[in-house]
Protein backbone atom coordinates (compact mmCIF):
# COMPACT_ATOMS: atom_id res chain seq x y z
CA UNK A 1 0.00 0.00 0.00
CA UNK A 2 0.94 3.53 -0.77
CA UNK A 3 1.12 6.02 1.51
CA UNK A 4 -0.91 9.12 0.80
CA UNK A 5 -0.91 11.88 3.29
CA UNK A 6 2.09 11.57 6.11
CA UNK A 7 3.32 14.02 9.04
CA UNK A 8 6.63 14.05 9.78
CA UNK A 9 7.61 15.62 12.69
CA UNK A 10 4.83 18.30 12.22
CA UNK A 11 4.42 21.40 15.00
CA UNK A 12 2.26 24.25 15.20
CA UNK A 13 1.94 26.96 17.08
CA UNK A 14 -0.14 29.13 17.43
CA UNK A 15 0.88 33.20 18.02
CA UNK A 16 -1.64 35.53 18.92
CA UNK A 17 -1.04 38.74 19.79
CA UNK A 18 -1.58 39.76 23.42
CA UNK A 19 -2.30 36.14 24.12
CA UNK A 20 0.77 33.50 24.80
CA UNK A 21 1.80 31.30 22.16
CA UNK A 22 -0.75 27.96 21.98
CA UNK A 23 1.40 24.96 20.79
CA UNK A 24 -1.58 22.66 19.05
CA UNK A 25 0.21 19.85 18.05
CA UNK A 26 3.88 18.90 19.03
CA UNK A 27 6.20 16.50 16.86
CA UNK A 28 3.62 14.70 15.54
CA UNK A 29 3.94 12.21 12.54
CA UNK A 30 1.68 9.79 11.20
CA UNK A 31 1.03 8.19 7.60
CA UNK A 32 -2.34 7.72 5.87
CA UNK A 33 -2.34 4.50 3.31
CA UNK A 34 -3.77 4.62 0.30
CA UNK A 35 -7.74 3.79 0.48
CA UNK A 36 -7.44 3.29 4.10
CA UNK A 37 -10.03 4.97 6.76
CA UNK A 38 -8.15 6.41 9.66
CA UNK A 39 -10.28 7.84 12.95
CA UNK A 40 -8.47 10.50 15.07
CA UNK A 41 -9.68 10.77 18.48
CA UNK A 42 -8.49 13.04 21.37
CA UNK A 43 -10.06 15.66 24.00
CA UNK A 44 -11.17 19.14 22.76
CA UNK A 45 -8.60 20.94 22.06
CA UNK A 46 -6.08 18.83 21.84
CA UNK A 47 -5.23 19.88 18.00
CA UNK A 48 -7.42 17.59 16.14
CA UNK A 49 -9.01 20.50 13.60
CA UNK A 50 -5.38 22.30 13.39
CA UNK A 51 -3.59 18.90 12.52
CA UNK A 52 -6.97 18.56 9.42
CA UNK A 53 -6.32 21.81 8.60
CA UNK A 54 -2.52 21.19 7.55
CA UNK A 55 -3.58 18.17 5.68
CA UNK A 56 -5.83 20.50 3.47
CA UNK A 57 -3.33 23.45 3.25
CA UNK A 58 -5.21 25.80 4.68
CA UNK A 59 -2.29 26.35 7.56
CA UNK A 60 1.53 25.30 7.26
CA UNK A 61 3.00 23.60 9.77
CA UNK A 62 5.92 25.72 12.43
CA UNK A 63 7.96 22.97 11.77
CA UNK A 64 8.04 19.50 9.93
CA UNK A 65 6.66 18.72 6.91
CA UNK A 66 2.91 17.80 5.78
CA UNK A 67 3.85 15.68 2.30
CA UNK A 68 0.73 14.57 -0.19
CA UNK A 69 1.63 11.63 -2.46
CA UNK A 70 5.18 12.64 -1.54
CA UNK A 71 5.34 16.11 -2.44
CA UNK A 72 5.10 18.84 0.25
CA UNK A 73 1.44 20.38 0.18
CA UNK A 74 2.03 23.95 -0.75
CA UNK A 75 -1.16 26.33 -0.05
CA UNK A 76 -5.07 24.79 -0.15
CA UNK A 77 -5.02 21.66 -1.70
CA UNK A 78 -8.29 20.86 -3.53
CA UNK A 79 -7.34 16.99 -4.13
CA UNK A 80 -7.84 16.84 0.06
CA UNK A 81 -10.93 18.01 0.54
CA UNK A 82 -12.40 19.00 3.53
CA UNK A 83 -15.77 18.62 5.89
CA UNK A 84 -15.88 21.31 8.29
CA UNK A 85 -16.79 21.30 11.78
CA UNK A 86 -18.68 24.50 11.32
CA UNK A 87 -20.25 23.69 7.82
CA UNK A 88 -18.41 26.39 5.77
CA UNK A 89 -21.77 26.30 3.37
CA UNK A 90 -22.08 29.25 0.98
CA UNK A 91 -25.08 30.99 2.46
CA UNK A 92 -26.14 32.58 -0.61
CA UNK A 93 -26.37 29.41 -2.75
CA UNK A 94 -29.29 27.04 -2.21
CA UNK A 95 -28.56 23.14 -0.97
CA UNK A 96 -28.25 22.05 -4.43
CA UNK A 97 -25.46 25.46 -5.16
CA UNK A 98 -23.48 24.12 -2.60
CA UNK A 99 -23.60 20.46 -3.48
CA UNK A 100 -23.01 21.56 -7.52
CA UNK A 101 -19.98 24.05 -6.88
CA UNK A 102 -17.49 21.74 -6.40
CA UNK A 103 -18.57 19.99 -9.68
CA UNK A 104 -19.12 23.64 -11.31
CA UNK A 105 -15.49 24.01 -10.62
CA UNK A 106 -14.09 20.32 -12.66
CA UNK A 107 -16.05 22.05 -15.13
CA UNK A 108 -18.59 19.46 -15.80
CA UNK A 109 -21.45 20.73 -17.79
CA UNK A 110 -24.71 21.91 -16.10
CA UNK A 111 -26.96 18.82 -16.56
CA UNK A 112 -24.41 15.78 -15.35
CA UNK A 113 -23.76 18.74 -11.99
CA UNK A 114 -27.67 18.53 -11.63
CA UNK A 115 -27.49 14.21 -11.89
CA UNK A 116 -25.01 13.61 -9.23
CA UNK A 117 -26.26 16.52 -7.10
CA UNK A 118 -29.64 14.99 -7.14
CA UNK A 119 -27.78 11.70 -5.85
CA UNK A 120 -25.53 12.95 -3.10
CA UNK A 121 -28.28 14.82 -2.15
CA UNK A 122 -30.66 11.90 -1.74
CA UNK A 123 -27.69 9.95 -0.12
CA UNK A 124 -27.82 12.22 2.65
CA UNK A 125 -31.48 12.08 3.04
CA UNK A 126 -32.33 15.67 1.92
CA UNK A 127 -33.99 15.20 -1.18
CA UNK A 128 -36.99 18.07 -1.54
CA UNK A 129 -34.67 20.18 0.38
CA UNK A 130 -32.76 21.28 -2.74
CA UNK A 131 -34.19 24.77 -3.49
CA UNK A 132 -33.62 25.87 0.01
CA UNK A 133 -30.95 27.78 1.13
CA UNK A 134 -28.48 26.65 4.44
CA UNK A 135 -30.35 28.86 7.39
CA UNK A 136 -33.48 27.52 6.44
CA UNK A 137 -32.11 24.70 7.26
CA UNK A 138 -31.30 22.69 10.81
CA UNK A 139 -27.74 22.59 12.23
CA UNK A 140 -27.47 18.61 10.98
CA UNK A 141 -29.11 19.27 8.00
CA UNK A 142 -26.54 21.83 7.13
CA UNK A 143 -23.77 19.14 7.99
CA UNK A 144 -25.43 16.54 5.67
CA UNK A 145 -25.16 19.47 2.99
CA UNK A 146 -21.28 19.89 3.50
CA UNK A 147 -20.62 16.08 3.52
CA UNK A 148 -23.17 16.04 0.05
CA UNK A 149 -20.83 19.01 -1.28
CA UNK A 150 -17.81 17.14 -0.75
CA UNK A 151 -18.86 13.57 -2.40
CA UNK A 152 -20.14 15.09 -5.34
CA UNK A 153 -16.58 17.07 -5.45
CA UNK A 154 -15.06 13.72 -5.34
CA UNK A 155 -11.38 14.63 -4.13
CA UNK A 156 -8.24 12.05 -3.65
CA UNK A 157 -9.07 12.06 -0.33
CA UNK A 158 -11.57 13.05 2.26
CA UNK A 159 -10.78 14.99 5.40
CA UNK A 160 -13.93 15.35 7.62
CA UNK A 161 -13.90 17.45 10.93
CA UNK A 162 -16.23 15.94 13.41
CA UNK A 163 -19.11 16.17 10.60
CA UNK A 164 -21.63 13.98 12.59
CA UNK A 165 -21.17 15.64 15.89
CA UNK A 166 -24.23 18.20 15.12
CA UNK A 167 -26.67 15.46 14.14
CA UNK A 168 -29.15 13.62 16.82
CA UNK A 169 -28.02 9.91 17.66
CA UNK A 170 -30.67 8.29 15.23
CA UNK A 171 -29.51 10.33 12.10
CA UNK A 172 -26.09 9.80 13.19
CA UNK A 173 -26.60 5.89 12.99
CA UNK A 174 -27.87 6.51 9.57
CA UNK A 175 -25.45 8.85 8.71
CA UNK A 176 -22.38 6.27 9.49
CA UNK A 177 -24.49 3.25 7.85
CA UNK A 178 -24.02 5.43 4.49
CA UNK A 179 -20.79 6.76 5.13
CA UNK A 180 -19.17 2.62 5.54
CA UNK A 181 -21.26 1.91 2.68
CA UNK A 182 -19.69 4.97 0.31
CA UNK A 183 -16.09 4.03 2.13
CA UNK A 184 -16.76 0.02 1.30
CA UNK A 185 -17.58 0.93 -2.69
CA UNK A 186 -15.30 3.77 -3.32
CA UNK A 187 -12.44 2.51 -0.87
CA UNK A 188 -11.56 6.73 -0.58
CA UNK A 189 -8.29 7.43 1.56
CA UNK A 190 -10.21 9.21 5.00
CA UNK A 191 -9.24 11.04 7.53
CA UNK A 192 -11.94 11.07 10.26
CA UNK A 193 -11.93 13.11 13.43
CA UNK A 194 -14.49 12.63 16.54
CA UNK A 195 -14.70 11.94 19.88
CA UNK A 196 -16.82 9.26 19.57
CA UNK A 197 -15.13 6.33 20.04
CA UNK A 198 -18.11 3.95 19.03
CA UNK A 199 -18.02 6.07 15.99
CA UNK A 200 -14.42 5.43 15.18
CA UNK A 201 -14.65 1.60 15.80
CA UNK A 202 -17.57 1.30 13.25
CA UNK A 203 -15.89 3.66 10.52
CA UNK A 204 -12.42 3.29 10.82
CA UNK A 205 -9.19 1.22 9.60
CA UNK A 206 -7.28 2.48 12.35
CA UNK A 207 -7.48 4.65 15.10
CA UNK A 208 -5.24 7.55 15.82
CA UNK A 209 -5.55 8.59 19.62
CA UNK A 210 -3.81 12.12 20.47
CA UNK A 211 -3.25 13.22 23.71
CA UNK A 212 -4.13 16.29 25.33
CA UNK A 213 -2.71 19.56 24.18
CA UNK A 214 0.04 20.28 22.49
CA UNK A 215 -1.38 17.01 20.48
CA UNK A 216 0.81 13.90 19.88
CA UNK A 217 -0.03 10.67 18.72
CA UNK A 218 -0.34 8.97 22.21
CA UNK A 219 -1.29 5.45 20.37
CA UNK A 220 -3.08 3.78 17.03
CA UNK A 221 -4.96 0.72 17.15
CA UNK A 222 -5.68 -1.35 13.58
CA UNK A 223 -9.47 -2.11 14.08
CA UNK A 224 -10.00 -5.37 12.45
CA UNK A 225 -13.45 -5.47 12.75
CA UNK A 226 -14.66 -7.18 9.51
CA UNK A 227 -16.41 -5.60 6.43
CA UNK A 228 -18.25 -5.06 5.24
CA UNK A 229 -19.71 -3.90 8.48
CA UNK A 230 -23.10 -2.85 9.84
CA UNK A 231 -23.65 -0.36 12.20
CA UNK A 232 -25.18 -3.71 14.10
CA UNK A 233 -21.45 -4.30 14.87
CA UNK A 234 -21.46 -2.55 17.93
CA UNK A 235 -23.53 -5.21 19.73
CA UNK A 236 -21.04 -7.51 19.05
CA UNK A 237 -18.25 -8.93 22.15
CA UNK A 238 -15.40 -7.54 19.77
CA UNK A 239 -16.40 -4.46 19.20
CA UNK A 240 -16.61 -3.90 23.34
CA UNK A 241 -13.36 -5.54 23.90
CA UNK A 242 -11.97 -2.90 21.55
CA UNK A 243 -13.58 -0.44 22.99
CA UNK A 244 -12.21 -1.11 26.34
CA UNK A 245 -8.84 -0.94 24.92
CA UNK A 246 -9.64 2.55 23.30
CA UNK A 247 -11.01 3.91 26.33
CA UNK A 248 -7.88 3.01 28.64
CA UNK A 249 -5.65 5.25 26.36
CA UNK A 250 -8.24 7.68 25.87
CA UNK A 251 -9.41 7.94 29.79
CA UNK A 252 -6.06 9.42 31.36
CA UNK A 253 -5.90 12.06 28.72
CA UNK A 254 -9.51 13.28 29.31
CA UNK A 255 -8.89 13.26 33.01
CA UNK A 256 -5.87 15.69 32.40
CA UNK A 257 -7.40 17.49 30.05
CA UNK A 258 -10.24 18.04 32.65
CA UNK A 259 -7.92 19.01 35.37
CA UNK A 260 -6.38 21.40 33.16
CA UNK A 261 -9.95 22.93 32.65
CA UNK A 262 -10.19 23.34 36.37
CA UNK B 1 -53.22 40.97 40.29
CA UNK B 2 -51.43 39.73 36.81
CA UNK B 3 -54.58 40.04 34.94
CA UNK B 4 -54.52 43.63 36.01
CA UNK B 5 -51.25 44.67 35.42
CA UNK B 6 -51.51 43.11 31.78
CA UNK B 7 -55.06 44.96 30.65
CA UNK B 8 -55.17 48.10 32.62
CA UNK B 9 -52.11 49.93 31.79
CA UNK B 10 -53.48 53.51 30.98
CA UNK B 11 -50.89 54.38 28.73
CA UNK B 12 -51.03 50.95 26.52
CA UNK B 13 -47.66 49.27 28.17
CA UNK B 14 -47.91 45.80 27.64
CA UNK B 15 -45.50 43.42 29.44
CA UNK B 16 -43.25 41.90 27.08
CA UNK B 17 -44.50 38.33 27.92
CA UNK B 18 -47.39 39.19 26.82
CA UNK B 19 -48.09 37.78 22.96
CA UNK B 20 -51.12 39.21 21.44
CA UNK B 21 -52.09 39.37 17.88
CA UNK B 22 -49.02 41.19 15.58
CA UNK B 23 -51.60 42.06 13.33
CA UNK B 24 -54.20 43.78 15.67
CA UNK B 25 -50.74 45.73 16.86
CA UNK B 26 -50.23 46.74 13.34
CA UNK B 27 -53.74 48.30 12.96
CA UNK B 28 -53.62 49.83 16.08
CA UNK B 29 -50.27 51.48 14.92
CA UNK B 30 -51.29 51.84 11.78
CA UNK B 31 -54.17 54.14 13.38
CA UNK B 32 -52.14 55.75 15.66
CA UNK B 33 -49.63 57.34 13.07
CA UNK B 34 -52.58 58.25 11.18
CA UNK B 35 -54.09 59.78 14.19
CA UNK B 36 -50.76 61.90 14.78
CA UNK B 37 -50.50 63.00 11.41
CA UNK B 38 -54.42 64.02 11.88
CA UNK B 39 -53.31 65.96 14.56
CA UNK B 40 -50.29 67.64 13.52
CA UNK B 41 -52.17 69.09 10.28
CA UNK B 42 -55.25 69.64 12.30
CA UNK B 43 -53.19 71.95 14.98
CA UNK B 44 -51.30 73.17 11.73
CA UNK B 45 -54.41 74.28 10.36
CA UNK B 46 -55.88 75.77 13.71
CA UNK B 47 -52.61 78.29 13.89
CA UNK B 48 -52.18 79.11 10.61
CA UNK B 49 -55.98 80.02 9.79
CA UNK B 50 -57.03 81.47 13.15
CA UNK B 51 -53.71 83.58 12.19
CA UNK B 52 -52.38 82.97 15.65
CA UNK B 53 -49.07 82.54 13.09
CA UNK B 54 -48.75 84.84 10.41
CA UNK B 55 -48.75 83.26 6.84
CA UNK B 56 -45.04 84.82 5.82
CA UNK B 57 -43.82 82.70 8.53
CA UNK B 58 -45.66 79.41 8.13
CA UNK B 59 -48.49 79.50 5.22
CA UNK B 60 -51.49 76.83 6.02
CA UNK B 61 -51.84 74.06 4.81
CA UNK B 62 -55.00 74.47 2.49
CA UNK B 63 -52.29 77.21 0.64
CA UNK B 64 -49.69 74.58 0.54
CA UNK B 65 -52.48 72.26 -1.01
CA UNK B 66 -53.53 74.53 -3.73
CA UNK B 67 -49.89 75.50 -4.72
CA UNK B 68 -49.40 71.74 -5.00
CA UNK B 69 -52.33 71.50 -7.17
CA UNK B 70 -51.84 74.20 -9.23
CA UNK B 71 -47.63 73.11 -9.74
CA UNK B 72 -49.23 69.45 -10.72
CA UNK B 73 -51.86 70.74 -13.13
CA UNK B 74 -49.23 72.93 -15.06
CA UNK B 75 -46.89 69.74 -14.80
CA UNK B 76 -44.27 72.00 -13.19
CA UNK B 77 -43.96 68.98 -10.58
CA UNK B 78 -43.14 66.65 -12.60
CA UNK B 79 -40.49 68.53 -14.56
CA UNK B 80 -38.39 68.97 -11.42
CA UNK B 81 -39.01 65.78 -9.62
CA UNK B 82 -37.77 64.09 -13.05
CA UNK B 83 -34.97 66.73 -13.37
CA UNK B 84 -33.83 66.12 -10.32
CA UNK B 85 -33.90 62.38 -10.06
CA UNK B 86 -32.31 62.59 -13.65
CA UNK B 87 -29.47 63.62 -11.79
CA UNK B 88 -29.27 61.45 -8.62
CA UNK B 89 -29.72 58.41 -10.85
CA UNK B 90 -26.48 59.45 -13.42
CA UNK B 91 -24.41 60.29 -10.47
CA UNK B 92 -25.19 57.49 -7.66
CA UNK B 93 -24.80 55.28 -10.95
CA UNK B 94 -21.39 56.49 -12.00
CA UNK B 95 -20.20 56.38 -8.02
CA UNK B 96 -21.30 52.36 -7.40
CA UNK B 97 -19.83 51.80 -10.68
CA UNK B 98 -16.68 53.15 -9.54
CA UNK B 99 -16.39 52.38 -5.93
CA UNK B 100 -18.10 49.06 -5.75
CA UNK B 101 -15.33 47.10 -7.82
CA UNK B 102 -12.65 49.32 -6.45
CA UNK B 103 -13.83 48.74 -2.69
CA UNK B 104 -14.04 44.80 -3.20
CA UNK B 105 -10.27 45.18 -4.88
CA UNK B 106 -9.40 47.06 -1.67
CA UNK B 107 -11.25 45.04 0.49
CA UNK B 108 -8.92 41.79 -0.82
CA UNK B 109 -5.58 43.33 -2.48
CA UNK B 110 -3.45 45.14 0.28
CA UNK B 111 -1.72 47.40 -2.54
CA UNK B 112 -4.96 49.14 -3.92
CA UNK B 113 -6.30 49.91 -0.43
CA UNK B 114 -2.48 51.66 0.60
CA UNK B 115 -3.10 53.89 -2.86
CA UNK B 116 -6.43 54.88 -2.23
CA UNK B 117 -6.42 55.24 0.95
CA UNK B 118 -5.06 58.87 1.34
CA UNK B 119 -7.12 59.94 -0.92
CA UNK B 120 -10.23 58.65 0.80
CA UNK B 121 -8.76 59.88 4.34
CA UNK B 122 -8.76 63.45 2.67
CA UNK B 123 -11.78 63.56 0.83
CA UNK B 124 -13.82 62.12 3.19
CA UNK B 125 -14.79 64.82 5.24
CA UNK B 126 -15.37 67.41 2.21
CA UNK B 127 -18.95 68.43 2.29
CA UNK B 128 -20.16 67.79 -1.33
CA UNK B 129 -21.15 71.61 -1.46
CA UNK B 130 -17.32 72.20 -1.34
CA UNK B 131 -16.93 70.83 -4.70
CA UNK B 132 -19.26 73.19 -5.88
CA UNK B 133 -16.75 76.01 -6.86
CA UNK B 134 -14.24 73.66 -8.93
CA UNK B 135 -16.98 71.56 -10.60
CA UNK B 136 -18.82 75.08 -11.95
CA UNK B 137 -15.57 76.30 -13.46
CA UNK B 138 -14.79 72.66 -14.65
CA UNK B 139 -18.40 71.86 -15.99
CA UNK B 140 -19.93 74.98 -15.96
CA UNK B 141 -23.58 75.11 -14.55
CA UNK B 142 -25.43 72.33 -16.60
CA UNK B 143 -26.31 68.41 -15.45
CA UNK B 144 -22.52 67.52 -15.84
CA UNK B 145 -22.17 69.81 -13.36
CA UNK B 146 -24.82 68.68 -11.13
CA UNK B 147 -24.10 64.95 -11.90
CA UNK B 148 -20.91 65.58 -10.65
CA UNK B 149 -21.81 67.01 -7.22
CA UNK B 150 -23.62 63.63 -6.66
CA UNK B 151 -21.43 61.53 -7.56
CA UNK B 152 -18.39 63.40 -5.55
CA UNK B 153 -20.43 63.46 -2.07
CA UNK B 154 -21.25 59.78 -2.60
CA UNK B 155 -18.61 57.84 -4.58
CA UNK B 156 -16.75 57.38 -0.97
CA UNK B 157 -19.55 56.54 1.17
CA UNK B 158 -20.21 53.86 -1.40
CA UNK B 159 -16.20 52.44 -1.50
CA UNK B 160 -15.79 51.94 2.44
CA UNK B 161 -19.11 50.30 3.24
CA UNK B 162 -18.03 47.99 0.14
CA UNK B 163 -14.06 47.88 1.63
CA UNK B 164 -15.90 47.15 5.67
CA UNK B 165 -18.43 44.21 4.35
CA UNK B 166 -15.59 42.60 1.96
CA UNK B 167 -13.28 42.43 4.62
CA UNK B 168 -16.01 40.56 6.74
CA UNK B 169 -17.05 38.01 4.40
CA UNK B 170 -15.99 34.62 6.67
CA UNK B 171 -12.79 33.44 5.64
CA UNK B 172 -13.78 30.08 5.83
CA UNK B 173 -16.08 30.28 2.77
CA UNK B 174 -13.12 31.47 0.89
CA UNK B 175 -11.54 28.33 2.24
CA UNK B 176 -14.32 25.88 1.39
CA UNK B 177 -14.44 27.39 -2.11
CA UNK B 178 -10.56 26.78 -2.55
CA UNK B 179 -10.54 23.99 -1.41
CA UNK B 180 -13.31 22.89 -3.95
CA UNK B 181 -11.10 24.19 -6.29
CA UNK B 182 -12.24 27.75 -6.80
CA UNK B 183 -9.24 29.88 -8.31
CA UNK B 184 -8.68 33.72 -7.44
CA UNK B 185 -11.42 35.14 -9.96
CA UNK B 186 -14.11 32.20 -9.15
CA UNK B 187 -13.56 33.39 -5.61
CA UNK B 188 -13.58 37.06 -6.08
CA UNK B 189 -16.93 36.33 -8.09
CA UNK B 190 -18.74 33.46 -6.53
CA UNK B 191 -17.60 33.64 -3.00
CA UNK B 192 -16.64 37.72 -1.90
CA UNK B 193 -18.92 39.32 -4.15
CA UNK B 194 -22.09 37.53 -2.96
CA UNK B 195 -20.94 37.37 1.16
CA UNK B 196 -20.69 40.97 0.79
CA UNK B 197 -23.32 42.54 -1.31
CA UNK B 198 -25.83 42.46 1.93
CA UNK B 199 -23.69 44.77 2.88
CA UNK B 200 -22.68 46.51 -0.17
CA UNK B 201 -26.66 47.14 -0.57
CA UNK B 202 -26.80 48.40 3.18
CA UNK B 203 -24.43 50.67 2.14
CA UNK B 204 -25.96 51.73 -1.34
CA UNK B 205 -29.28 52.09 1.06
CA UNK B 206 -27.57 54.74 3.14
CA UNK B 207 -25.81 56.80 0.25
CA UNK B 208 -28.63 57.14 -1.54
CA UNK B 209 -30.50 59.80 1.26
CA UNK B 210 -27.03 61.42 0.79
CA UNK B 211 -26.84 61.57 -2.78
CA UNK B 212 -30.86 63.32 -3.01
CA UNK B 213 -29.27 65.74 -0.58
CA UNK B 214 -26.27 66.40 -2.90
CA UNK B 215 -28.43 67.31 -5.75
CA UNK B 216 -30.82 69.39 -3.56
CA UNK B 217 -27.82 71.65 -2.90
CA UNK B 218 -26.14 71.35 -6.16
CA UNK B 219 -29.91 72.89 -7.65
CA UNK B 220 -30.02 75.26 -5.11
CA UNK B 221 -26.68 77.17 -5.76
CA UNK B 222 -27.23 77.18 -9.44
CA UNK B 223 -30.11 75.45 -11.20
CA UNK B 224 -32.81 76.37 -13.78
CA UNK B 225 -34.63 73.50 -12.48
CA UNK B 226 -35.10 70.41 -10.13
CA UNK B 227 -36.88 70.55 -6.75
CA UNK B 228 -33.56 72.40 -5.23
CA UNK B 229 -33.89 75.07 -7.58
CA UNK B 230 -38.14 75.24 -7.31
CA UNK B 231 -36.97 75.77 -3.70
CA UNK B 232 -34.60 78.38 -4.19
CA UNK B 233 -36.54 80.61 -6.33
CA UNK B 234 -40.00 80.44 -4.50
CA UNK B 235 -37.60 81.71 -1.76
CA UNK B 236 -36.67 84.25 -3.73
CA UNK B 237 -40.33 85.60 -4.81
CA UNK B 238 -41.09 84.77 -0.84
CA UNK B 239 -43.61 82.22 -2.15
CA UNK B 240 -43.20 80.30 1.09
CA UNK B 241 -46.30 77.87 -0.04
CA UNK B 242 -43.98 76.63 -3.00
CA UNK B 243 -40.70 76.52 -0.55
CA UNK B 244 -43.10 73.35 1.55
CA UNK B 245 -44.17 71.69 -1.64
CA UNK B 246 -40.93 71.50 -2.56
CA UNK B 247 -40.19 70.31 0.84
CA UNK B 248 -42.82 67.77 0.92
CA UNK B 249 -41.63 66.45 -2.74
CA UNK B 250 -38.23 65.78 -1.80
CA UNK B 251 -39.32 63.85 1.29
CA UNK B 252 -42.23 61.76 -0.90
CA UNK B 253 -39.53 61.15 -3.79
CA UNK B 254 -36.46 59.94 -1.33
CA UNK B 255 -39.02 57.46 0.50
CA UNK B 256 -40.22 55.78 -2.86
CA UNK B 257 -36.30 55.99 -4.05
CA UNK B 258 -35.98 54.03 -1.04
CA UNK B 259 -38.86 51.36 -1.42
CA UNK B 260 -37.58 50.77 -4.69
CA UNK B 261 -34.46 50.19 -3.22
CA UNK B 262 -35.53 47.69 -0.68
CA UNK B 263 -37.71 46.06 -4.20
CA UNK B 264 -33.99 45.75 -5.53
CA UNK B 265 -32.96 44.13 -2.21
CA UNK B 266 -34.88 41.57 -2.09
CA UNK B 267 -34.24 40.62 -5.58
CA UNK B 268 -30.83 40.42 -5.37
CA UNK B 269 -30.57 38.70 -1.49
CA UNK B 270 -33.11 35.92 -2.08
CA UNK B 271 -31.02 33.78 0.61
CA UNK B 272 -31.63 36.24 3.48
CA UNK B 273 -35.39 35.97 2.38
CA UNK B 274 -36.06 33.82 5.95
CA UNK B 275 -34.37 36.59 8.08
CA UNK B 276 -36.86 39.15 6.70
CA UNK B 277 -40.01 37.12 7.63
N1 LIG C 1 -6.35 30.12 14.51
C1 LIG C 1 -5.96 29.91 15.78
N2 LIG C 1 -5.28 30.87 16.45
C2 LIG C 1 -4.88 30.67 17.71
N3 LIG C 1 -5.08 29.55 18.41
C3 LIG C 1 -5.73 28.55 17.80
C4 LIG C 1 -6.22 28.68 16.46
N4 LIG C 1 -6.84 27.53 16.12
C5 LIG C 1 -6.76 26.74 17.19
N5 LIG C 1 -6.09 27.33 18.21
C6 LIG C 1 -5.78 26.74 19.52
O1 LIG C 1 -5.14 25.53 19.28
C7 LIG C 1 -5.64 24.52 20.13
C8 LIG C 1 -6.13 23.34 19.33
O2 LIG C 1 -7.28 23.75 18.59
P1 LIG C 1 -8.05 22.77 17.61
O3 LIG C 1 -9.12 23.55 16.98
O4 LIG C 1 -7.08 22.12 16.71
O5 LIG C 1 -8.65 21.71 18.64
P2 LIG C 1 -9.58 20.44 18.36
O6 LIG C 1 -8.83 19.26 18.80
O7 LIG C 1 -10.08 20.44 16.99
O8 LIG C 1 -10.77 20.70 19.39
P3 LIG C 1 -12.34 20.37 19.23
O9 LIG C 1 -12.48 18.91 19.45
O10 LIG C 1 -12.96 21.15 20.34
O11 LIG C 1 -12.77 20.81 17.88
C9 LIG C 1 -6.71 25.16 20.98
O12 LIG C 1 -6.14 25.46 22.24
C10 LIG C 1 -7.05 26.43 20.28
O13 LIG C 1 -7.34 27.45 21.20
MG1 LIG D 1 -11.92 20.78 16.12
Amino acid sequence: MATVLSAESVSKIYKVEGAPEVQAVQNLSLNIEEGEFVCIIGASGCGKSTLLNMFAGFSKPSSGRILLKGQPIEGIEPRCGMVFQSYALFPWKTVRGNVEFGLKMKGKDAASRRQIAERFIEIVGLKGFEDRYPTELSGGMQQRVTLARILAADPEVLLMDEPFAALDAMTRQVMQEELLRIHEANKKTTVFITHNIDEALILADRIVVLSTRPGKVKAIMNNDLPRPRHITIQLSNEFNERKNEIWSHVEEEVRKHVNIQN
Amino acid sequence: MTAKAAGSSALGFQPVAKGGSSSARMKLSMLLSLLSVLAFLGIWTFVTEMHIVKPVFLPSPLSVLKEAASLVQSGELWVSILASSKRVFSGFFLAAALAVPLGVLIGVWWPAKAIVDPFISLLRPLPSITWIPLSILWLGIGEAQKIAIVFMGSWVYILLYTVESTKRVDPILIRAARNLGAGDLTVMKDVVLPGALPGIIAGLKVTLAISWSCVITAEMVAAQNGLGALIWTAKDWGNMPLVLVGMVCISLTVLVADWIMLRLERLLLPWERNRRA
